[in-house]
C-alpha cells in the first residue's frame, strides 16, 4: 500500500469521528512511516496518542496487507507512561483505533497492577501493542528468552519524556532502549514531551547523542499557540493576610464565586495533605456543594480516581481539588477553569495546569493564582512575566549513575546473561553513560562478581558468576528473586495500605505518620474522618468516626527549587517595591502594607543591595540572608557559609531555606561584620570548600540511601511482609559511614557526592549567584523582630544541621540547658 | 576516658568503645558485637566494604589491652547470623586473647553451641554472680542488678537554636544497667529516660553523664 492510501485510510477515520487531523499529527505519520525515529513536542490532551498509534497501526497494515484476515502473533509496539494510572486511557485510544480500522491486532497491559495470570497469560503470546511502565519493561528484560519476545516489535513510543528526562527512571530508559536497538531487528524510537527548556537535548538522550537513530530523526512540534492568561487572587485586607503557611485557606471564599462560574474547576494542590485540608474546608463551609465536588490524588484508591476522571468527563461535577495527579494523560474537554493553589514552583508545570482548562483549539485558558502568605504575591507578578515569555525550565538529564547500570547489568545477568563487550559498547552510545571509561567499566564488572576490587579467599561474596565463555550470569535463585524484587529507582518512604477493618481498601499512606497514631486517634484522609484501630502486617485497619480532628497525614515528597529564570523574574519584580506606585503590578501594589512593615526594621533590597537579617527569638540566634536564588542554590550557599564561618569560629547551627532565602539558627551569635569583612561570599576555592562542607552534613547521606538500595547494596524486603523501611533506612545511614572508612573511593560512594553538586545544589547557578553578590552592597540589619520576609523561613522545619564544634563541647553546653 | 560508677558496693569503669569492666572480678562485660554480620550481608549480595570487617577485631583488641582482663563475658548477639567464614577469624582471636571468654547467649545467637564449646567458649543462658544477673534481654529480677543489651540504647539530646543529638549510650535505670551494642556497623535504638534513670552517653573518646 503507497503512503497515500495509508493516509487516506487515517483521514476517513478522522473524518468518521467529525475532526480533522492536526498539521502536527500528520507530520509524525509521515516520519514514521519513512521510518523515522524523533521527538514529539505536544501538550496533554492534544491528540498526541493518535499521532503515534495511527502510524503504528498503519505500518503494520501497509506490511500485512491482508491485515483484516489473517492475523500475525506477536508483540509489534510498546508503549512506555511514567503513571500506570494511565495505561487504561492509552489502551482505550489504541484500541479505537486498531478496532475501527478492522484490524485484529491485540492490546495489552503490563504494569505492577497486572495479575500474575495474566502476565503468565503475557509470556505464552504477547499482544501486539503492549502498554508499559519504565519498571515492568526492566522486569521483561530480566525474564528469560526477553530476545525472542521483543524481536519483532517495530516501535517503542516513551510517552511523558519529560516527566523522565532528568529523573534515574529516565536512565532506565535510556539503558532499556539501547538494549533493544540490538534485540529489535527494525525499531522505531518516538518520544512524547510537554515543553521544556531543552527539547533539543532531550531527544538527544532519548536517542543517544551518537547514534544512528538521532542522526536519523525529527522534532515535530505541535505549536497550539493557546492564549493563557493568569488572574491572581488578590485578597481584600492585607493586614490580616498572614506572612507564613502553606495552606491558603484564608482565601477559600474567594474561590467560591470562581466555582459557581464555570462548569468544573479543577483546584491544583501542591501537595495531598493540601488537597485533603481544602476538600474538607470547602465542605465544612458549603455543604451545598455535597456531591458535586470531588477529591483525586495518589494515595486513593484506584477505582475512586478513575470514577472520578468519568465524572469531570461527563460533567457531573462542579469542582476537583487534586494534586499533580491530574498533571498528565486524561483528556478533560469539560475543565473550564483552573486554581493553582499555592506557588507551582516551576513556570512549565503551571503552564501544563493552566493548558487543563479550555480544551477547545483557538479557545483561552484561564488559570486563578491563589497566594498561600504573603510572599507569594509576588511569585504570582513573576508568573504572569513568565507565561507570557514561555520561560520553561529545563530538565538536567544525569550523567553517569553507577547504580543504575549495576542494576541493569544484574537484570541482564539475571534473564539470559551477558557478555561485557557487547552490553558495553550499547551503553556507551546513551546520553547516560557516553563519558564511561574502560576503566570504570571494568571496576563496575569486578564490583557485581566480587563485591569489590580484588578477591580474597575467606570472602563468600555472591552475586553475578562468569561462566567459563565470559558470560555474566546470576544462577542463584534467591539471588535473581530479590533483584527482581527491587527493580526501579524510586526510592520512597514505606507506604501502608489504609483499609476498613471490615475490608474496603480506602489508600496508601507513608509508614511515618501511622507510626505516630495510637489506637483510637482520628485522622482525616481521603475525605474521611477515620478512627485508627490498630497495624496488621503492613495494612492500617480503621473505621469511619464522627470525632472532629486535624490530623492529617502529610506525604513528604520533593520540594522543588525555582529555575534560574524563575529567580531572575521574582527578583526583578521584587525590586518594583521601590517603584512609583502606578508603575507596578496589581500584586505588588497590594502588599504595599507587608512592604511597610518590613522597611520598619529593615528593607526591601533594590537591584544593588544584598540583605541580611540578624534577631534574637526564644528558639536561638536567627541570622537571614536573602539572595532570591531559588532553594537549590540556597541550600547550597548556606552549606558554603556555615562551612567558612565555621573556619573563623567552631559553630552548631540549623539551615532552613526557600526560594527566597535562608536562615542559620544556631545557639550563639555569628559575627555578621566579621563574615563580611573576611568576604565569605568570594567563588575562590568554593567547590573544595562546598566539598568540606557536605562531609559535615547530611546530603550526600541521604544521596547515598537511594544509591544503595538502586545498586542492590540494601535489600528493601519484600513487599507486604511487614520488613519495616526504618531498618533500610537505618542500615544504609551505616553503610554510608562504613563506605567512608574502608571505602571511599567506591564509585557508587562518590557518585552520592557528584549527584549532590550536579542535582541538588546547582553548582554553576552557586557560582554565578556569588558573582552576582559581590557587585552588590552588603546591607546588614540588627532587627528586634522577625521581619516579613523572614516569617516564611524561620517557622520553617525541615531543617539541615551543621557542625564543626567538638561533640563533646557542644554536649557538655546542652546538658547544662538540660539540667537548668 | 573511662568513667568509674560504684553499683552495689562494686566497682565498674564504662569504656567508651561500649565495655564495662568489674575491677573486683577482672570481668569484661560486652554486648552486641554482632560479628559476621559484614560477611553475611555479602554472602546474600549486598557489596558492604569487606575491610570493615576487621574493624570489630581492632576495636576488641583495644578494649582488651586497655583492661587485661581475667575474664571476658559477651551478653549476647556475639554472631550476627548463621555459621560463615568469618567464623574463623574469630577462632583466631579467641586463640591468641589470654582471658577466658564466656557467652551469656542472645537471640542472634544460631550457632551451635559445640562450635563454641570446641574453641573454649561455654555457653549460659542467663548468669547469676553474687546479687548481679547477667543476660541478653532487659529483665529486672528482685534482689539482682541486671547487665544486659539486645536494646542497643541512644538517647537523644535537645538544645538551644533547634540543635538535636543522638548518641550511644549506656542506659542505668534502679536495677539494671542497659549496655550500647558494642559492634560496628549496628544500629541504635532510642531511649527516653525517667526521672530516676542516669544515662551515659558516649561522646567520641569520653563518656558524659546526661
Amino acid at each position: 500500500m503507497t503512503q497515500k492510501e495509508l493516509f487516506h485510510i487515517a483521514k476517513d477515520w478522522f473524518h468518521q469521528q467529525s475532526w480533522k487531523p492536526f498539521p502536527f499529527q500528520k507530520e509524525t505519520w509521515k516520519a514514521f512511516l519513512q521510518g523515522k525515529h524523533g521527538l514529539l513536542n505536544a501538550p496533554t490532551g492534544s491528540g498526541k496518542t493518535y499521532a503515534l498509534w495511527f502510524p503504528i497501526v498503519l505500518d503494520y497494515i501497509k506490511r500485512h496487507p491482508n491485515y483484516k484476515t489473517k492475523h500475525k502473533k506477536g508483540l509489534k509496539a510498546i508503549w512506555i507512561t511514567p503513571l500506570r494510572a494511565l495505561s487504561q486511557e492509552i489502551k482505550q485510544s489504541a484500541e479505537r483505533v486498531t478496532q475501527d480500522l478492522e484490524t485484529q491486532m491485540t492490546v495489552g497491559i503490563r504494569t505492577g497492577d497486572t495479575s500474575t495470570k495474566e502476565r503468565a497469560r503475557q509470556k505464552t503470546t504477547m499482544p501486539d501493542l503492549l502498554i508499559t511502565t519504565p519498571e515492568s519493561l526492566q522486569l521483561l528484560l530480566s525474564s528469560k528468552g526477553y530476545a525472542k519476545v521483543f524481536q519483532d516489535c517495530s516501535a517503542i513510543v516513551v510517552d511523558e519524556w519529560h516527566e523522565l528526562l532528568g529523573t534515574k527512571r529516565g536512565v532506565q530508559m535510556e539503558l532499556g532502549l539501547s538494549r533493544l536497538k540490538t534485540v529489535c531487528e527494525n525499531l522505531r524510537i518516538w518520544g512524547i514531551s510537554a515543553t521544556i527548556g531543552n527539547l533539543e537535548q532531550a531527544r538527544e538522550v532519548l536517542l543517544g547523542p551518537t547514534s544512528e537513530a538521532l542522526q536519523n530523526s525529527i522534532l515535530v512540534r505541535a505549536n497550539l499557540n493557546k492564549k493563557i492568561t493568569v488572574r491572581s487572587i488578590i485578597p481584600e485586607k492585607m493586614e490580616t493576610f498572614p506572612w507564613r503557611g502553606h495552606l491558603g485557606l484564608h482565601l477559600l471564599e474567594e474561590v467560591v464565586p470562581i466555582i459557581n462560574k464555570s462548569k468544573t474547576t479543577l483546584l491544583f494542590t501542591n501537595t495531598r495533605s493540601q488537597c485533603e485540608i481544602w476538600f474538607q474546608k470547602i465542605l465544612e463551609k458549603h455543604p451545598e456543594y455535597a456531591g458535586e465536588i470531588a477529591m483525586h490524588h495518589g494515595s486513593i484508591n484506584k477505582e475512586t480516581r478513575i470514577w472520578v476522571e468519568e465524572a469531570i468527563r461527563n460533567e457531573s461535577l462542579k469542582a476537583v481539588v487534586c494534586t499533580s495527579s491530574l498533571d498528565l494523560g486524561v483528556d478533560f474537554a469539560p475543565v473550564e477553569t483552573v486554581i493553582q493553589i499555592g506557588g507551582p514552583k516551576g513556570v512549565a508545570r503551571f503552564l501544563q495546569r493552566a493548558g487543563r482548562s479550555g480544551h477547545r483549539p483557538g479557545k483561552e485558558s484561564v488559570i486563578y493564582f491563589l497566594p498561600t502568605h504573603a510572599m507569594e504575591l509576588i511569585e504570582a507578578s513573576a508568573l504572569q512575566v513568565a507565561v507570557k515569555d514561555n520561560a520553561v525550565e529545563d530538565r538536567i538529564p544525569y550523567l553517569n549513575s553507577y547504580d543504575v547500570l549495576v542494576q541493569y547489568l544484574t537484570t541482564l545477568a539475571v534473564s539470559d546473561g551477558f557478555y561485557p563487550e557487547e552490553i558495553f559498547s550499547e551503553i556507551k552510545q546513551t546520553f547516560c553513560y557516553q563519558g564511561i571509561t574502560e576503566n570504570e567499566w571494568q571496576w563496575l564488572l569486578n564490583f557485581l562478581v566480587m563485591g569489590s576490587q580484588s578477591l580474597k579467599t575467606y570472602d563468600e561474596y555472591k552475586k553475578v558468576e562468569v561462566e567459563p565463555d565470559g558470560k555474566f550470569k546470576v544462577n542463584n535463585k534467591g539471588i535473581a528473586m530479590r533483584h527482581r524484587f527491587q527493580i526501579g529507582t524510586i526510592v520512597g518512604d514505606a507506604t501502608i495500605t489504609v483499609r476498613y477493618q471490615k475490608g474496603g481498601y480506602i489508600g496508601s499512606i507513608e509508614e511515618y505518620f501511622i507510626s505516630k497514631l495510637t489506637a483510637g486517634d482520628v485522622f482525616t484522609f481521603a475525605g474521611r474522618n477515620l478512627e485508627f484501630i490498630r497495624i496488621k502486617g503492613m495494612q492500617a485497619h480503621v473505621w469511619n468516626s464522627t470525632k472532629r480532628t486535624n490530623k492529617v497525614p502529610s506525604w513528604m515528597g520533593g520540594r522543588l527549587s525555582f529555575s534560574a529564570q524563575m529567580s531572575k523574574l521574582l527578583r526583578e519584580e521584587l525590586y518594583t517595591a521601590e517603584l512609583e506606585f502606578k508603575k507596578q503590578s496589581q500584586e505588588i501594589k497590594s502588599l504595599e502594607p507587608m512592604f511597610n512593615k518590613q522597611r520598619e526594621e529593615s528593607i526591601v533590597p533594590q537591584p544593588g543591595e544584598f540583605l541580611i537579617e540578624t534577631f534574637k527569638s526564644r528558639d536561638g540566634y536567627h541570622h537571614i540572608f536573602y539572595p532570591f536564588e531559588g532553594r537549590g542554590v540556597h541550600e547550597a550557599m548556606s552549606s558554603l557559609l556555615s562551612y567558612r564561618i565555621g573556619l573563623l569560629e567552631p559553630i552548631t547551627c540549623s539551615l532552613a531555606f526557600n526560594d527566597y532565602g535562608f536562615e542559620m539558627l544556631s545557639d550563639k551569635p555569628i559575627d555578621i561584620q566579621a563574615v563580611i569583612d573576611n568576604n565569605l561570599f568570594t567563588t575562590e576555592y568554593m567547590l573544595a570548600d562546598l566539598q568540606k562542607s557536605l562531609n559535615s552534613n547530611e546530603m550526600a547521606r541521604r544521596k547515598f540511601r537511594d544509591i544503595a538500595v538502586i545498586s542492590g547494596m540494601v535489600f528493601t524486603g519484600y513487599p507486604e511482609k511487614g520488613v519495616k523501611m526504618k531498618h533500610l533506612q537505618s542500615s544504609s545511614q551505616l553503610l554510608f559511614d562504613v563506605f567512608r572508612d574502608f571505602e571511599p573511593d567506591n564509585l557508587m560512594f562518590q557518585q552520592a557526592f557528584t549527584e549532590t553538586f550536579e542535582h541538588q545544589l546547582e553548582e554553576g547557578r552557586l557560582r554565578m549567584a556569588l558573582e552576582r553578590i559581590a557587585t552588590q552592597e552588603i546591607v546588614w540589619k540588627a532587627c528586634t523582630n522577625a521581619t516579613p520576609f523572614s516569617f516564611p523561613i524561620i517557622t520553617d522545619r525541615l531543617r539541615e544541621k551543621l557542625s564543626n564544634e567538638k561533640l563533646a563541647d557542644r554536649i557538655k553546653r546542652m546538658t547544662k540547658i538540660l539540667t537548668k | 576516658m573511662t568513667l568509674p560508677i560504684e553499683i552495689k558496693n562494686q566497682q565498674f569503669l564504662l569504656h567508651p568503645l561500649g565495655g564495662i569492666f568489674w575491677e573486683e572480678k577482672s570481668l569484661l562485660l560486652i554486648s552486641d558485637v554482632h560479628l559476621g554480620k559484614v560477611a553475611h550481608f555479602r554472602k546474600f549480595g549486598a557489596a558492604v566494604p569487606r575491610k570493615a570487617l576487621h574493624k570489630n577485631y581492632l576495636l576488641l583488641d583495644e578494649i582488651v589491652e586497655h583492661f587485661n582482663p581475667f575474664q571476658i563475658c559477651f551478653l549476647g548477639d556475639l554472631f550476627h547470623s548463621s555459621l560463615n567464614k568469618e567464623w574463623e577469624l574469630f577462632e583466631n582471636w579467641v586463640a591468641k586473647i589470654p582471658s577466658e571468654i564466656i557467652l551469656v547467649s542472645g537471640n542472634h545467637d544460631i550457632i551451635s553451641p559445640h562450635k563454641f564449646e570446641q574453641i573454649g567458649v561455654p555457653i549460659f543462658q542467663e548468669l547469676i554472680l553474687e546479687n548481679f544477673l547477667l543476660t541478653h534481654h532487659p529483665e529486672e529480677r528482685e534482689g539482682l542488678f541486671t547487665f544486659c543489651g539486645h536494646i542497643h540504647p541512644a538517647v537523644r539530646l535537645q538544645g538551644f537554636g533547634r540543635q538535636k543529638l543522638r548518641l550511644p549510650c549506656f542506659f542505668k535505670t534502679n536495677a539494671q544497667l542497659i549496655l550500647p551494642a558494642f559492634g560496628e556497623f549496628t544500629g541504635t535504638h532510642v531511649l527516653q529516660p525517667k526521672k530516676e534513670d542516669e544515662v551515659f552517653a558516649i561522646v567520641e573518646n569520653e563518656i558524659v553523664k546526661v
